[in-house]
């Protein structure tokens, strides 16, 4: 028996270390999509919170026939996506327009010196409706299709606000890498 | 833009594929709590489950049990004497039964005839025609010498439909055996033990933290034991119920408690104790005025009296010992249910079931010069404890109604004794019962 096997045996024995184990194993991988998905760190935590009460709940459900992290994830963005659903009607969706002009066009070349934790802050920049579309669409490869019917959007609004992040992100995406190169040479 | 778009999503996808972020604290607790909340019904519902599962095989073998009693009691064989011919039954499809036939009374027998007995349906005396084909070649034999009013009895006789009067429906071979007398055999059920043991005591605690462990750390378990009286129900054949009165004194020593007689007359304060020491099991209140405690190196009792307001050994207190010892007496009710799994001279039985403990004394002491010095008693204790009881019964069969028996038993406390720094200590205790048991 695998050891992550045997980890999902004692969780549902009811097991606390096996549970705080698992727990403590995929936490930070998980917290991450969190933050990705999530304005702020109190609701990525709140995600992060109960995405893992489901996990456990549903552990029972898990056949081992795909990958466990993934499964994970699955359950972690569909609580965030809840989430999401619930609280949209508050969010506000920023003009594009009032978006502030970033430095300069960015181009291949300056994409490579960006880290991950950069890109998690430019991604958590986005507004919540661009943030999620991209998240679904270019990070977890659904289609526009899916997305509207997740999101309760239209094909069309959904192409729209991919096209839209994707501007956004470009143009971050060369902020960021201008002010770094300005810092390293200065 | 599609370039572009493609070349910011792969930027994106790829950057953050295996990013790792560490939670804030208190996700954990969060999470747990709530997972442990939400177990606790199924746990209930999953144990509420068992003990109706156990509770109705108990009943259903207990049925079964009587209906097998009954069957045998009743007479199930009567015959016309005016009849010519007596009809033998034997089920028709059993090659044992026609074999032992043969071999023994049907063969030496006249005037019988052998009928097939169809489970379920008794055939009519005057019809003969049967099959298979073995059976017909033993038909009219020697007579069998059954006289009248003889009724055969046993588990393996059919029960004859009353209308039939002109036959005898035997089922098995054996007849010599299967004639007895109209006499109803007695079945004994009821049991009677004496048993007793010295046992093991100490105590798993669950939510416990750092206090509750220095706690438990200095605790030892003394020299505890329990014993008692138990009748047992035999429900089947492998089953049975046992319930009695035992009575169980339980026992710890709490080290690094020093205590000094000589304190009456210092004492200058009102209430009912001075002292209060924190234990695994509750604290200890001293209701000898007589006593003075001090705890070595540890904040564990709670008093008026502390180093900086009296000094023991300025005071000339007698030094009495440097630790306690705790004592808890529970009579025993338990409901323990016994699976015979070897039934021969040395029998084996598993022993499951649970047990009310009712809590009839409990006091704590020193020993001065090997004699008890009483100190006090321990507060907040549970009245009434449930406990579990897991064992394996080994029966040697001295004569038919004597027997030895040996049990080790594990038991565990379902509820603590008592709720202390909230930390939930379950006692646990392990012995090896001895006793005698007579079957009446």
């Amino acid at each position: 028996m695998s050891e992550i096997k045997k980890i999902i045996k004692g969780c549902l024995a009811g097991n606390r270390r096996d549970q705080e184990l698992l727990y403590r194993r995929h936490a930070a991988k998980l917290f991450a999509v969190c933050l990705q998905y999530s304005g702020n760190d109190d609701e990525a935590r709140d995600i992060l919170q109960e995405g893992f009460i489901k996990i456990f709940e549903n552990l029972e459900h898990f056949k081992h026939e795909g990958s466990f992290e993934g499964w994970m994830r699955r359950i972690t963005v569909n609580t965030a996506l809840e989430k999401f659903r619930c609280r949209h009607n508050l969010y506000r969706v920023d003009d594009i327009d009032t978006i502030k002009e970033p430095d300069a066009e960015p181009d291949n070349q300056d994409y490579a010196g960006l880290d991950a934790k950069d890109l998690l802050e430019i991604i958590r920049e986005l507004p919540t409706k661009y943030r999620m579309v991209f998240n679904l669409f270019a990070i977890e490869g659904y289609s526009h299709k899916e997305i509207s019917k997740i999101v309760n959007i239209s094909e069309g609004t959904s192409k729209s606000n991919l096209s839209r992040a994707r501007v956004i992100l470009q143009r971050r995406v060369g902020s960021y890498t201008g002010l770094k190169k300005k810092v390293v040479n200065e | 833009m599609n370039e572009k778009g493609a070349n910011i999503d792969l930027l994106f996808r790829n950057g953050l594929k295996d990013y790792e972020v560490l939670p804030p604290p208190g996700v954990w607790d969060g999470v747990h709590s709530a997972i442990k909340i939400k177990s606790r019904p199924i746990i209930l519902l999953r144990i509420a489950a068992v003990v109706t599962i156990l509770l109705t095989v108990s009943f259903l073998t207990y049925k079964w049990s009587r209906e097998i009693a009954s069957t045998t009691s009743v007479s199930a064989l009567s015959f016309n004497v005016g009849a010519p011919s007596p009809v033998i039954s034997v089920p028709f499809d059993d090659p044992q039964y026609l074999t032992a036939k043969r071999n023994n009374q049907v063969r030496n027998s006249s005037n019988v005839k052998i009928e097939p007995l169809n489970y379920g349906t008794i055939s009519d005396a005057t019809d003969v025609a049967f099959s298979p084909e073995p059976i017909m070649n033993i038909q009219e034999t020697k007579s069998l010498s059954i006289g009248n009013n003889t009724t055969v009895r046993g588990p393996l006789l059919a029960l004859p439909n009353r209308s039939q009067v002109n036959s005898i429906y035997i089922q098995y071979p054996d007849l010599q055996y299967l004639l007895v007398n109209n006499s109803t055999i007695p079945v004994n059920r009821w049991s009677i033990a004496a048993m007793a043991s010295p046992t093991y005591y100490s105590g798993i605690s669950s939510g416990s933290d750092q206090l509750s462990n220095k706690v438990m750390s200095s605790e030892q378990p003394l020299f505890s034991y329990s014993g008692g009286l138990s009748f047992s129900y035999k429900i089947s054949k492998r089953f049975s119920i046992q319930s009695g009165l035992y009575y169980s004194s339980l026992g710890q020593k709490v080290d690094g408690i020093n205590s000094y007689s000589g304190f009456t007359q210092f004492v200058n304060t009102k209430g009912d104790h001075n002292f209060e020491v924190l234990t695994s099991n509750g604290k200890v209140f001293t209701t000898n005025p007589d006593v003075f405690l001090t705890a070595n190196g540890s904040d564990r009792i709670l008093t008026a009296y502390t180093k900086d307001v009296f000094d023991p050994n300025k005071a000339s207190l007698q030094p009495v010992n440097s630790s306690l010892n705790q004592n808890f007496s529970y009579l025993e009710f338990p409901v323990i249910l016994r699976y015979k799994i070897v039934d021969k001279t040395i029998g084996i039985n598993l022993i499951g079931g649970l047990s009310y403990n009712l809590l009839v004394h409990n006091s704590v002491y020193t020993t001065l010069d090997g004699k008890i010095y009483p100190v006090g008693d321990t507060k907040g204790l549970n009245p009434l404890n449930l406990s579990s009881s897991l064992g394996m019964g080994m029966e040697y069969n001295i004569s038919g109604k004597l027997s030895l028996n040996l049990e080790p038993t594990f038991r565990y406390y379902l509820n603590p004794f008592s709720v202390t720094t909230g930390s939930f200590i379950h006692p646990y205790s392990f012995g090896i019962f001895s006793g005698v048991s007579y079957k009446f």
